[in-house]
């Protein structure tokens, strides 16, 4: 009996958040796969049936696949980024002998408490021909015209950073605290040096976190389309500002949910690696 | 269910003026709020099921633009229609057009009732979709004060009838930096100067396409509501995207990029260069020849309680509403200035008629450009990515 | 010298509690005072390459900040004069008032119901092994990976099949949706992180699970339950694509307000609103901290 129940309590703790994704997610994603065999009219309204022709015209243009490379090629050099930036002050948090390590966290959140849409659009003023940048920059007689410093892919990875670096820093924070540091301790005392020591014990331990970290900006990266339509030029589209003007300003669903299965599907691989990647690592741990 | 009785109550109170703000938040507490929660999952629930088994009161749902607009409405319009006829105005918002008649399609009948919508053509989008109706033009007495010039296009949409009233108007015409363009050089040039290589990199342009296309025709010569080269147009907007700093996407970004100097020349809809003038900026504002004139109107949808909504739409269209909200946005209204006195400040704005006709002012023909949307968002869409 | 972590193998929920309401939240350190290892190398680089890190996070606020104080309506830098009419006039505004109120309690509420089904789900994935994990780990990861557009059209055409109308509980349970993948990340990688040893110790000294889960794992799963909740209260906060969407008549968030303002233009009282919160959000730790000092040293100053 105490097997069975055994058995079944991973489904029960399971029970809540299955429950919530097969109403609220697996129900509406077949609507979407259905619609990707729809087609638009031209009054916008949908026509039902079998039709191949959103799949065909997204495997035979060239233009959409440029846009998915360009997409993963800005997601990853972000996630990179973020990753090495937010390594840093990640690690600084946990072990700051600073008090208020709660309040160094809510820190990193504030700007949330600023809509998006007006984060994005305030980089105007700080990166702008007219921004505070270009201010110091030409105070202090560094350059001599304004820098155009908005509108580009830096801009683009820029804007994404300061959405994303958040999520990284805190997720491996979470991890690093959780590292014992007795065990960096011994590895001292066992004649490592303190970079050793971090290589060798604590990096290691802390690749949960920086996964998780790294796969959320990863995914949060690919999926944006606000940044780039704001913060970039003509060609820093992205793939899903392709989905939404499918859906909202074509009013052309059933393209919209070709492409967003596109998208799902590229995403849903890099989870899966991930997935595996980090059962090997449960593996390694109960061996260790 | 005591604590969701409670709340409703103090809700009431609240809304009929009893308490003030600050004593309605102060009683609900901080145990109150997940109370209040509670109260405002179920009362949505209930307030529903009350709508459907009585007929009495109605509510009515109107979804705008928010801000200084939404403010005007409910100060001037739907809190003197509450009084009067204890229906309930249930407001929403929207962020474009575009993703309202998403919303509308993927809701359920009758959900929306009256919204207020850009362009004759997103009207026609609507009928052509089947969302219009006819309204009963003998509930809105105060259309007779709307100008007719404003009502034909609609008209000629459905048959004669009207599934919407006029509301107000303007132009996208030329915006320019006073401090580094000189007003004859935009007069001269018209809307060429957006091509020219002298402001390459400080030249902005909004991302829609049809007005993309529009000023495309203008520049190759063309009448823009009878396009017959396209392939000029597209390469004409090719090569503009070459001088382009930034397709901007909203008012609010317009403003922004205008006012910090960040560009210095774009087409822009009059009502905010109107505020950005106020404001004391020297921005100046040009329509050029043809330039494009759009007007926005309340249309009422399908499914909607036809009785109450009418008499909605009568009070939005009291001169009173009408000039607050024309104030609020910058764009004048749809009365007719031959019959109502519209105050000081609406005759100074921008793209203004003072003879009431509109003669001078050119409308996209919704027929045309809803015949080559599909084809046309989609060519703009891969033009605006540097294809 | 006495390891700490097994000082924390059985803690009592008491101790729990306060290192978690003393934590701001439970991100307790697990090392005592009298325990600490030598600092590294390069620690002030280190620090320096935080602050510029905060100041990067910063910068944004900055300008709304700034641009709250400023008497005149638009963003305009040089800013024209100082003034405290913006937060005078967001006092005022119903609108904004009511949509900040609604935004904090659906923040609050997803932040609690998201993190509690995020730690069971957690805790099945971690601790358990059972046929078709692989799939399900992916399943709670793809509400971000579809773009939020279309699971909010995908949505709406279900509840329209079903003939649900929209309510506050349907948009609470949306933000649920969409927060859950953060907490389930963020809870997994710190759960990965807590051997099993100490719940099994916990059990062989005659535990139940519930309570080896609230005395031993809950305690030790602080941090990331702080930053799950952190994370799906921000999310909910922030979000405004698929609320454009689930919203009900007569609901709006402070993001769908602003929205609605983009075509005219955001009114400054949103900039006030952005300062209020930072405020609060800074002073309130530590005015929290400072209060339970306060009656730590039995309420005498």
């Amino acid at each position: 009996m105490s097997t069975l129940a055994e058995s079944r309590r991973p489904w029960l703790l399971l029970s809540p958040a299955l429950g919530t994704l097969s109403f609220l997610l697996v129900a509406p994603l077949g609507f979407i796969v259905v619609y990707s065999f729809w087609l638009r009219t031209a009054t916008g309204a949908d026509m039902g049936g079998f039709h191949l022709d959103n799949w065909v015209e997204f495997f035979t243009d060239a233009f959409y696949h440029d846009i998915l490379f360009y997409t993963v090629r800005v997601a990853l050099i972000t996630t990179i980024l973020c990753a090495v930036v937010g390594y840093i002050p990640a690690y600084f948090i946990a072990n700051t002998r600073m008090k208020n390590k709660a309040l160094l966290l809510l820190l990193l959140m504030l700007p949330f408490w600023i809509s998006y849409i007006i984060r994005t659009l305030s980089w105007i003023n700080i990166l702008g021909t007219g921004g505070a940048v270009n201010y110091v920059l030409m105070q202090l007689g560094i350059v001599n015209e304004p820098l155009q410093l908005l509108y580009n892919e830096p801009s683009v990875i820029l804007g994404l950073m300061h959405y994303l670096l958040p999520f990284m820093i805190l997720n491996v924070y979470v991890s690093l605290s959780g590292i014992d540091g007795n065990l960096v301790a011994a590895a001292r005392t066992l004649g490592a040096t303190p970079f050793g020591a971090f290589l060798k014990v604590t990096l290691p331990l802390s690749m949960p976190g920086l996964a998780a970290g790294s796969l959320l900006c990863f995914v949060l990266g690919a999926g944006t389309y606000i940044t780039p339509l704001i913060l970039g030029g003509p060609t820093n589209a992205m793939f899903a500002n392709l989905i939404f003007e499918a859906i909202i300003i074509q009013l052309n669903w059933p393209l919209g949910a070709a492409l967003s299965i596109v998208l799902l599907v590229v995403l849903g691989t890099v989870v899966t690696v991930y997935g595996r990647l980090m059962g090997l690592n449960q593996i390694s741990k109960s061996f260790g | 269910m005591d604590d969701t009785k409670r709340y409703e109550r103090l809700l009431q109170r609240y809304r009929d003026g009893d308490i003030s703000r600050r004593g309605f938040f102060g009683l609900l507490g901080v145990a109150g709020i997940a109370t209040g929660v509670m109260g405002t999952g179920l009362t949505a629930a209930g307030r529903q099921a009350m709508a459907a088994a009585a007929a009495d009161p109605v509510q009515v749902r109107f979804d705008g633009w928010g801000g200084v607009v939404s403010e005007a409405f409910r100060k001037h319009a739907f809190n003197p229609y509450e009084q009067k006829t204890g229906n309930e105005v249930v407001e929403g918002t929207f962020a474009s057009g575009d993703e309202f008649l998403t919303r509308v399609k993927a809701g359920q009948p009758g959900e929306y009732n009256l919204f207020h919508a850009s362009g004759v053509f997103d009207y026609a989008r609507y009928t052509d979709l089947g969302y219009g109706v006819t309204l009963n033009e003998d509930n809105i007495p105060n259309l007779k004060l709307v100008m007719p010039a404003l009502q034909a296009p609609y008209r000629e949409v459905t048959n004669g009838t009207l599934s919407a009233v006029p509301y107000d108007y303007g132009t996208t015409g030329i915006a320019y930096n006073r401090d580094h363009v000189s007003d004859e050089e935009v007069k001269e040039l018209g809307a060429a100067i957006l091509w020219s290589d002298k402001y390459a990199g400080k030249i902005g342009g909004w991302n829609d396409w049809r007005t993309r296309i529009w000023y495309g025709a203008l520049k190759t010569g063309q009448d823009p509501n009878n396009i017959q080269d396209m392939d000029a147009v597209w390469e004409a907007l090719r090569e503009h995207r070459e001088g382009l700093l930034k397709y901007w996407t909203s008012g609010a970004e317009l403003m922004n990029l205008l006012a910090s100097g960040e560009i210095y020349l774009t087409e822009a809809w009059s009502g905010r260069v109107a505020a950005l003038q106020q404001q004391g900026e020297n921005i100046g504002y040009h329509d050029p020849k043809n330039g494009f004139a759009w007007q926005e109107c309340l249309m009422v949808l399908k499914g909607s309680p036809m009785a109450a909504t009418e008499e909605l739409v009568n009070f939005m269209l009291e001169p009173e509403v009408a000039i607050a909200v024309a104030e609020g946005q910058n764009y004048p209204p749809s009365l007719d200035p031959n019959k109502v006195d519209l105050g000081e400040k609406i005759p100074k704005l921008p793209a203004f008629d003072p003879t009431g006709t509109l003669d001078g002012l050119t409308f996209a023909k919704p027929a045309y450009w809803n015949g080559h949307e599909q084809e046309w968002s989609k060519m703009f869409g891969r033009i605006e990515k540097g294809y | 010298m006495t390891t700490t972590t097994q000082s924390r193998a059985t803690p009592v929920a008491s101790e729990a509690a306060e290192r978690a309401a003393a934590a701001g939240g439970g991100v307790a350190t697990r090392r005592r005072p009298g325990v600490r290892i030598p600092r590294p190398s390069g620690w002030s680089l280190i620090r320096l390459a935080s602050i510029l890190v905060y100041v990067f996070m910063f910068a944004p606020i900055a300008v709304v900040v700034l641009l709250s104080f400023n008497s005149s309506r638009f963003g305009t830098f040089p800013l024209e004069g100082f003034s405290f009419r913006w937060f005078e006039a967001l006092w005022a505004n119903d609108a904004i008032v009511s949509a900040f109120q609604t935004s904090l309690v659906l923040g609050f509420l997803t932040a609690i119901i998201s993190t509690s089904i995020g730690i069971a789900a957690s805790l099945a994935m971690v601790r358990y092994d059972f046929p078709g994990k692989g799939l399900i780990n992916t399943a709670l990861i793809t509400p971000i990976l579809v773009p939020e557009v279309v699971l909010g059209v995908a949505l709406l055409l279900f509840l329209r099949w079903l003939s649900i109308p929209k309510s506050f509980l349907l948009l609470l349970m949306g933000h649920v949706l969409i927060t859950l993948p953060f907490v389930v990340l963020v809870v997994q990688a710190r759960l990965t992180a807590i051997k099993p040893v100490y719940e099994e110790a916990a059990k062989s000294l005659g535990a139940n699970a519930w309570e080896t889960f609230f005395r031993v794992t809950l305690p030790l799963l602080m941090p990331a339950v702080f930053a799950g909740m952190l994370f799906a209260f921000t999310i909910s906060f922030d979000d405004v694509t698929a609320t454009l969407f689930w919203k009900s008549g007569g609901t709006e968030t402070v993001p769908t307000q602003i929205f609605a303002m983009l075509r005219n233009s955001i009114s400054p009282e949103i900039n006030a609103l952005g300062t209020v919160m930072i405020v609060l959000t800074v002073s309130l730790p530590l005015i929290a901290g400072g209060l339970a000092r306060w009656f730590a040293r039995g309420g005498r100053g």
